[in-house]
């Protein structure tokens, strides 16, 4: 919201000491953020009217001109773009040394002379974005892209000073909305100076509108259907009025504080709710059948807003309407119906409160936000609908001498006018915010903010709040707490550390082990972590052979790739593979993140799942069997039961239904899954010159056993014995097959059996493979003789020849 | 006979000091000490001597033995060393060649500084919490005192679950903040409390270099029955000096937050400037000239928040604060596009 400090000063005499900008941060350490302080004038330095004399075309750039422009008394040669050039055409030009912004954009530069295209330019034409003017604001034609500031309708002298003719003198705050949010009083310039007054010592001005209201005569017929929708309505007719241009005062701050200027009385409608908070609207009377009826709508009702919007109204949406026809949508807009024209000669004003809830809710559902929504549904106080229509008025007969009072105020409604008052334990306050105040302390801050106060006991105060703070922001102890806390200044709390009792921190073992997990997963086998969005899109799902089912969907999305919440980390991860083969030909990546996954009751299955990938150019198995050791690895370092893999992979469409196996659990769980990816999947992504197989473990699952306890076991003390053996088997016999038939033939003795080789060639037949082990044979009694050992070899061989192996180089 | 072996040692003392290889090292012993070496020649003579005479001879002629021999020992070790390492200095060996390091794989910046963070908390007593990324309205609204149609519900822009949307928990929505897990952790543990958050958050917000859809934030709540605003200056403080590794200072400004009461924001001290608003004698630009980098939005827990969480107002209080990880992260390395972190590339991750 934009601020004029010159109307601010209207009601507050500001400490002379206090410039501009401190009192821009003054209120952002102790009232709400102020974004920026701008100084109206200086924003136009070295920035003149000129006028175009002669226009040439450039040597070297069909678009750009060399633009002669005289500024009074010198010409200035300089190269311009814009497109709407005429020769007598006035502009705003730029002199060498001035602050602007580039095509409206980035930081303000300061323009130096400059060789543009080889040619030597003087200045510049600006275009209104670049000097911070809104053409429409000023009631200058609009400005297409490419186009410049056409000045030509104000005719000013070339030469002129730009502050001048865009009447800078003021200094602008510029605070930020959102830390007005719970402010309502904050919404206009008398609420900020009363403000202003209670943090810097100033004195605040009371406003009281010198207008004398007639005490009989016609007054509008207000009825209103529901209080709570509209607790109070103020209604006054204006008769004789003649509708124009507002005076260059009024239009000025309109301008200055963000609003753009219509005619005489919408202009003081808007000044009315920019100085004062208060929205206000202004009917033609003519246009309004009897009396006005606030009430909800009838289903289906129309209405066209001044926008020249049509829309078809919600049966619980609030109204303003005559006896035949919608008027305006309470506190967000008028209907173009009833609206003020040139022709209008007599008013029905209205200064009405509405339900805060009730307005925004119409306005969310329309998709209408105006400054009079905003103002309305931050909840506003009753009592200003009085001051703001008697200030209206006050200015209307100031404008338009002529114009009539017809009557006394309509006024209606029902609303709580008892104050609202709140004790206040300033010990337990003091306690709060951590510093040592007396109860006259904080009653002489809480004065200072127009809070009546009332020493009950010691530490009590009976505080009585200001009926502009009573309607939402103030409903607390709490919120007088705060009050004193930022009075006094947040900036002078102490620093302090608690001395609290030792207790040790609420644990949460999955989130360590977590963290331990990406230690082994990056830093011992060398996987680097990716993090991705938590959404993909129906392409991706295709692409990865998936189904819509079991997905949530987002209702409201902002790219056709991310309307999903992903129901396996697997499509994202895929993604990564395909963009790091533009740059990379191996790759080791995992993540660790949440899958969504819906199972028919509100909220989803929300699990923490770990995929990663293995990619390598060219045909190969081995990513497959690195990915199945990076599992083995993981559940041994984290001492989980031993799983044992099986050749199935439920729901995971994207695997290869055969080069993929998965952990699963006693009570059938799927704890983890190791898979080479389907061929067609990997040509869904460009991946068939890579061989990429995955590993995906299902953390929160993997979390839920008991882990093994460790338990020492005595390092042996007799030496062992190692054979190698080699095998010729067939093709398509199991090594698991071979391990156990090593095993089983001598169990007491057998320590270990690694495999160390496989091998296939022609030579050895077609259909046959080498397998060779390393076996480990040891006793826990004694050291083993060569019998033993030779009478183990024999029975491994044998075992091994039952399964139809040939024990080679035996 | 003595003045013979005297001469003799300082003469071959003198010729083993001035010998540079072990080819003449060996020459010279034998030319002392062998067979028919020197000594040997004086010795001969022994024989001829008075009896006294000759044992005085005998013990001179055994001690220069023992000391060419023990110099010979020693130059011949020093003249060795001397050539092993002339040889070994002739040797190529190309130190320059890059070291060959198992290939480690690299841990996301984010997660990096999380677990920082997570430390320091853990250290001073908060526990480390997580709750659902996928909330309901009731956690991520109203319990936390922003009810429907509120204005507050603009300051964050939201995204919901399509045909998710019942009674009991309202529409079904992906947090918009890291603040749901307070009231969940205060239903499930009560008071006295001391816990961080950090996790994942969502809005719906057009991206760009400094917006993105999807961001880590780390709520923090402590709640016991004597605790004040003073205390959180004094935690952050220690927290942001301890992440920092340098002192750190912090200010307060009010802020509006309907789940705290009074609610405020919290700067630190720029760390580019050193407070001063000014570099190198130009506007600092990190905190464009005021000397603060905003950080967080904080306050005294809401009654109306310790009540949803079950906690009683009268017995307990607390405060609560959140702040951007995202934006930690992206300070610590100046990283200038947020989008890198969630949508990452493995160029990007390498440095980390």
């Amino acid at each position: 919201m934009k601020v004029s400090l010159n109307w601010l000063k209207d009601f507050v005499d500001i400490p002379k000491k206090l410039n501009p900008e401190d009192l821009g941060d003054l209120l952002t350490l102790k009232t709400a953020e102020v974004e920026a302080v701008y100084n109206q004038a200086g924003s136009f330095d070295n920035m003149v009217v000129g006028q175009i004399m002669e226009i040439l075309p450039h040597p070297d750039a069909d678009k750009l001109k060399i633009v002669k422009t005289s500024i009074g008394k010198i010409n200035l040669k300089m190269v311009c773009g814009g497109s709407n050039l005429r020769e007598g055409m006035y502009v705003a030009v730029a002199k060498v040394g001035a602050k602007i912004r580039w095509h409206g954009e980035g930081n303000l530069v300061t323009l130096e002379k400059a060789k543009i295209r080889g040619v030597d330019s003087e200045g510049m034409i600006c275009a209104g974005s670049e000097i911070g003017i809104d053409a429409e604001t000023e009631g200058l034609p609009r400005e297409n892209d490419r186009e410049i500031l056409d000045l030509s309708a104000i005719k000013p002298t070339p030469g002129t000073s730009l502050a001048k003719i865009f009447r800078a003198e003021d200094f602008i705050l510029e605070f930020d909305n959102k830390s007005l949010t719970h402010r309502p009083d904050l919404w206009g310039h008398y609420g900020i100076a009363r403000e202003v007054a209670a943090i810097t010592g100033g004195e605040f001005t009371q406003l009281t509108p010198k207008v004398k209201i007639p005490a009989k005569g016609e007054s509008p017929k207000v009825k209103i259907e529901d209080y709570l929708l509209c607790p109070r309505y103020c209604g006054l007719t204006i008769n004789n009025i003649k509708v124009g241009e507002s005076p260059d005062w009024l239009k000025k701050r309109l301008i200055s504080t963000g609003h753009g200027v219509h005619n005489n009385i919408v202009d003081i409608t808007n000044y009315i709710m920019t100085e004062l908070g208060q929205p206000m609207h202004a009917f033609d009377k003519n246009h309004i059948k009897e009396g006005i009826v606030v009430r909800t709508a009838n289903s289906g009702e129309k209405i066209t807003t001044l926008d020249e919007k049509t829309h078809t109204l919600p049966g619980e949406t609030l109204i303003i309407a005559d006896h035949e026809k919608p008027l305006a949508i309470a506190g967000v807009i008028g209907a173009k119906n009833s609206g003020i024209n040139e022709g209008t000669t007599s008013i029905i004003l209205e200064s009405a409160n509405f339900n805060p809830q009730s307005v925004r809710r119409t306005s969310t559902k329309l998709g209408i936000r105006t400054d009079s929504v905003q103002r309305f549904e931050k909840a506003l106080d009753p009592n200003l609908a009085e001051l703001a229509i008697k200030r209206a008025a006050e200015l209307i007969l100031q404008i338009c001498p002529e114009a009539e009072i017809a009557g006394p105020i309509t006024d209606v409604g029902k609303f709580n006018k008892k104050p609202l008052k709140i004790n206040l334990d300033t010990k337990k306050a003091a306690l709060k915010i951590g510093v040592k105040l007396s109860t006259k302390e904080m009653a002489d801050m809480l004065n200072k903010l127009e809070f009546l106060t009332e020493k009950r006991v010691d530490n009590r105060l009976a505080v009585t709040v200001p009926s502009f703070r009573a309607t939402k922001d103030i409903q607390i102890e709490d919120d007088l707490i705060e009050e004193v806390a930022r009075l006094y200044g947040y900036e002078n709390i102490p620093v302090t550390l608690p001395s609290l009792p030792t207790r040790l921190p609420k644990d949460n073992p999955e989130r360590f082990k977590k963290h331990r997990l990406r230690e082994v997963l990056s830093y011992g086998l060398g996987f680097s972590e990716f993090y991705n969005y938590s959404f993909y899109g129906i392409e991706e799902i295709k692409n990865c052979l998936l189904e819509e089912k079991g997905h949530l969907k987002l209702l409201n999305y902002l790219s056709e790739d991310q309307t999903h919440l992903r129901k396996t980390l697997f499509p994202n991860i895929i993604k990564n593979l395909q963009n790091i083969t533009r740059y990379e030909e191996t790759a080791r990546i995992y993540e660790i993140g949440r899958t969504f996954k819906d199972i028919g009751q509100y909220y989803p299955l929300e699990e923490k799942q770990v995929t990663g990938a293995i990619l390598i150019k060219g045909k190969s198995d081995a990513p497959f069997y690195e990915a199945k050791g990076v599992v083995e690895t993981i559940f041994k370092k984290f001492s989980l039961p031993k799983a044992n893999p099986v050749n199935e992979i439920p729901d995971t469409p994207y695997a290869h239904p055969v080069k993929s196996i998965s952990y699963i659990d006693k009570h059938a769980q799927t704890l983890a899954r190791v898979f080479v990816l389907h061929p067609a999947v990997s040509k869904n992504h460009d991946l068939e010159k890579y061989s990429v197989a995955f590993f995906n473990i299902n953390f929160t699952e993997i979390m839920k056993l008991p882990p093994e306890e460790k338990k020492y076991t005595p390092i042996p003390k007799f030496p062992d014995i190692k054979i190698d053996i080699s095998v010729l088997v067939d093709k398509e016999t199991e090594i698991s097959k071979i391990e156990t038939a090593i095993f089983n033939a001598a169990p007491q003795l057998t320590r270990s059996a690694k495999l160390f080789d496989i091998y296939q060639d022609d030579n050895i037949g077609k259909d046959k493979k080498a397998v060779a082990f390393k076996v480990t044979l040891q006793s826990d009694e004694r050291t083993l003789t060569d019998k033993e050992m030779v009478s183990a070899q024999n029975a491994i061989f044998k075992n091994l020849e039952r399964i139809g192996g040939e024990i080679r180089g035996k | 006979m003595e003045t013979q072996l005297k001469n003799l040692q300082s003469e071959a003392l003198s010729a083993i000091e001035k010998t540079k290889t072990p080819e003449d090292l060996k020459s010279l012993e034998v030319k002392y000490l062998g067979r028919k070496g020197e000594l040997t020649q004086i010795l001969r003579g022994l024989k001829d001597l008075p009896p006294e005479e000759k044992k005085k001879a005998g013990q001179l002629s055994n001690s220069v033995k023992k000391t060419l021999e023990d110099v010979l020992e020693t130059k011949k070790a020093k003249l060795e060393t001397a050539e092993i390492e002339k040889a070994l200095k002739k040797d190529f060996f190309d130190t320059t060649i890059p070291g060959d390091a198992r290939p480690l794989g690299h841990i996301h910046p984010l997660t990096q500084i999380q677990e920082e963070v997570e430390r320091i908390f853990n250290q001073m007593g908060f526990g480390i919490m997580d709750g659902p990324e996928v909330e309901s309205e009731y956690y991520n609204f109203e319990s936390l005192n922003i009810p429907s149609d509120h204005p507050a519900r603009d300051m964050q822009d939201t995204f919901f679950i399509k045909d998710k949307d019942d009674g009991k928990h309202g529409k079904m929505v992906l947090r918009t903040h890291t603040s749901p897990v307070q009231i969940r952790t205060m239903e499930k543990y009560g008071a006295p409390l001391r816990i961080i958050v950090p996790g994942r958050v969502f809005r719906y917000e057009a991206t760009d270099a400094g917006h993105d859809t999807t961001f880590y934030q780390v709520e923090g709540l402590l709640i016991e029955k004597d605790i004040s605003l003073s205390h959180l200056k004094g935690v952050m403080a220690e927290f942001l000096s301890r992440l920092f590794g340098k002192p750190v200072k912090v200010r307060f400004r009010p802020g509006y937050f309907p789940f705290v009461e009074p609610g405020l924001e919290l700067d630190f001290s720029c760390l580019i400037c050193d407070n001063t608003g000014q570099r190198e004698g130009e506007d600092c630009k990190v905190c464009k000239k005021t000397g603060w980098i905003e950080f967080m939005g904080a306050g005294m827990v809401h009654e109306n928040v310790l009540k949803a969480g079950g906690i009683d107002p009268k017995k307990y209080q607390g405060w609560a604060f959140g702040f951007g990880l995202t934006r930690l992260v992206m300070m610590r390395y100046a990283i200038d596009d947020i989008r890198l972190l969630t949508n990452s590339d493995l160029r990007f991750l390498k440095q980390f």
